[in-house]
């Protein structure tokens, strides 16, 4: 395997490297896996996860780019004014016309985490060399989903109260004993009362853009898979805008989604990151397999079901997490 | 960053354990005598901080300075795992950094700009070295066992509202905010301490301190010894290095432009 640091774009000004699989012969490698920043954070990712997914998957013999939008990591900024939401497209386009005129390589899977995610599905949506998508913990566009989250870090602790500590003895003690600060409780439980009011007020309405844009994809042949952890709330986002749409496509096996139990936004353990890795390059790998079917076993997953889909896999023994000793 | 500035990426010390390093040119219409080597923090504080560094780094090229981001083995870009590096191992990478930077800017004299685990990285390579011209250590990190303690508290309370681990920790490593690292590393990392290095190895040195505090007062009679003129800086800024609640990452400019000043005053 070799890493090579790389500027490209139309100002040679975007950073990134590739990893290459060491490949006797001088066999031709036809596919090639691009990473989107998550977030913010530069090309390394959170935790290191993209410099781990990206050797891992040159290790299974894909070549991998990981590279800076604009104004990240060690990109220059753009002076055209382009908002991220399309000048990210533009450059996850640029990226493949690199790997294109300096390897030949002419089909792509993208991976990405948060905005990541949601720009490797724009670009999905609007270029035909994409093949596939990993989408992990995907942030649904702000437009459409502009009552739902208006508040992340509010709704990151109403969701730890609604899915851990609820059930965890520790924070009922802490909450009986006086240890907890009632005002922080009243407020998160009063925001999420609100917002839950608010969906349901949505409910009757017309499909979203993401649906029809989903349906779209997989009318193309393009693969899709959703990787979320289940102590994000972002996954609750994602089954609302996904709507009956992502409900019937995971049942006809169209799209994936794994859930990872335990995990958290950024996947901030070293256990939630190997599973995360795990999950990744068995994924990838059906798509190498058979780009056309879904063999795979796409599944839409409730934490239950997917709890033993990750339980049944290999990789997975290293044991899901739990929610113990929760704060309230 | 200047877009007339030109920015190389690259990979050095390619027959082993090769290292990420990003040159920054220096601005040409004002060429200084000194290259700039900047030593990044660790873990999730690299991450945190690689954006203020990325913008020092420019604005020291616009300034004239030829300037050297290099990653860690093990960090960031760079080959190799967090589990297995070692002091040494880094020691080692910011000498062959000081030789690339050489090599690429023509220059001998050498300034190295520290942040927290980075600085006293730099001090160490410093004294090890005896070739290093001037320092500037940002909020460095003065005694290992302390630092790590402070990790372990961030740590808790980063977690506070996540799902709460199983114990995983296994002998062999342990795990820090995502990253893993040996034990033997933490050992070594706990066992720093610059109050106990030699002194008067560096001709300048620029303490900067993002927020004073006890703690710094505590350890600034022995900074004051590393060098033989010591400028000491307090300014109110951001811990860059730090998780904010919005997931922004913030380049304190006043601690930025100190940095160019202290440097453009002393290697004009």
């Amino acid at each position: 395997m070799t890493e090579e640091a790389v500027l490209f774009g139309a100002r040679q000004s975007l950073a990134g490297i590739v990893t290459e699989p060491a490949i006797a012969g001088g066999a031709r490698v036809t596919k090639a896996v691009i990473l989107l920043n998550a977030g913010i954070v530069h090309r390394v990712g959170p935790g290191r996860i993209y410099v781990k997914i990206a050797r891992a998957l040159a290790a299974m013999g894909f070549v991998v780019l990981r590279f800076d939008f604009s104004g990240l990591g060690d990109s220059a900024v753009r002076h055209d004014h382009l908002g991220f939401d399309k000048s990210a497209v533009v450059e996850a386009q640029e990226a493949m016309d690199y790997l294109y005129a300096t390897k030949g390589i002419e089909h792509f899977l993208f991976l990405g985490g948060c905005s990541g995610a949601l720009a490797s599905f724009e670009t999905a949506c609007c270029d035909p060399r994409v093949l596939g998508v990993i989408l992990i913990n995907f942030q649904t566009a702000d437009s459409e989903n502009e009552e739902v989250s208006p508040d992340l870090p509010t709704r990151n602790v109403a969701h730890y109260y609604w899915k851990y500590a609820l059930f965890d003895s520790k924070s009922w003690r802490n909450l009986l004993t006086g240890e907890t600060d009632y005002g922080q409780v009243i407020r998160v439980l009063w925001f999420e009362l609100k917002r839950r009011l608010k969906f349901k007020k949505r409910e009757q309405r017309r499909p979203t853009r993401f649906e029809a844009c989903l349906r779209s994809l997989t009318v193309r042949g393009v693969q899709v898979v959703f990787v979320c952890s289940d102590g994000d709330p972002r996954l609750q986002d994602l089954r609302e805008c996904g709507g009956l749409t992502l409900k019937q496509l995971c049942t006809k096996g169209d799209v994936a989604l794994d859930v990872i139990r335990g995990a958290d936004h950024t996947f901030s353990s070293v256990c939630d990151q190997e599973r995360l890795l795990q999950v990744i390059c068995r994924r990838i790998n059906a798509m190498r397999r058979d780009a056309g079917s879904r063999s795979d076993a796409a599944t839409y997953s409730d934490e239950t079901s997917s709890c033993q889909f990750l339980q049944s896999s290999s990789v997975m023994q290293a044991g899901t997490n739990s929610a113990q000793g929760g704060d309230l | 960053m200047s877009s007339a500035q030109k920015t190389l990426l690259f990979y050095f010390r390619s027959s082993d354990k090769p290292l990420f390093g990003c040159y920054h040119e220096p601005s040409a219409s004002r060429l200084r005598s000194c290259g700039i080597l900047i030593c990044q923090p660790i873990g999730h504080e690299y991450v945190n901080s690689h954006r203020a560094l990325r913008h020092l780094a420019a604005r020291l090229a616009e300034a004239g300075f030829p300037v050297l981001r290099f990653d860690y083995y093990g960090c960031g870009d760079s080959s190799g795992d967090s589990e297995d590096v070692s002091v040494a191992q880094w020691l080692k990478d910011i000498s062959a950094a000081i030789v690339e930077l050489r090599r690429r800017s023509g220059l001998f004299p050498i300034c190295t700009v520290g942040l927290r685990l980075g600085a006293t990285l730099a001090t160490l390579a410093a004294e090890q070295r005896g070739d290093v011209e001037s320092m500037v250590l940002w909020d460095p990190v003065v005694e290992g066992e302390k630092y790590f303690d402070e990790l372990l508290l961030l740590e808790k309370e980063m977690l506070r509202f996540r799902p709460k681990r199983r114990n995983q920790q296994s002998d062999a490593r342990k795990e820090v905010l995502g990253f893993p690292w040996s034990q033997g590393f933490i050992t070594e990392v706990k066992d720093i301490n610059l109050g106990i290095i030699a002194q008067g190895f560096a001709k300048n040195l620029l303490l900067l301190r993002s927020h004073s505090d006890g703690s710094a007062n505590d350890s600034q009679d022995y900074l004051d010894r590393l060098a033989t003129r010591v400028e000491h800086c307090c300014l109110q800024a951001p811990e860059v290095w730090l998780p904010t609640a919005d997931g922004s990452l913030l380049v304190p400019a006043q601690v930025l432009q100190a940095v160019v000043s202290w440097n453009s005053e002393i290697h004009s």
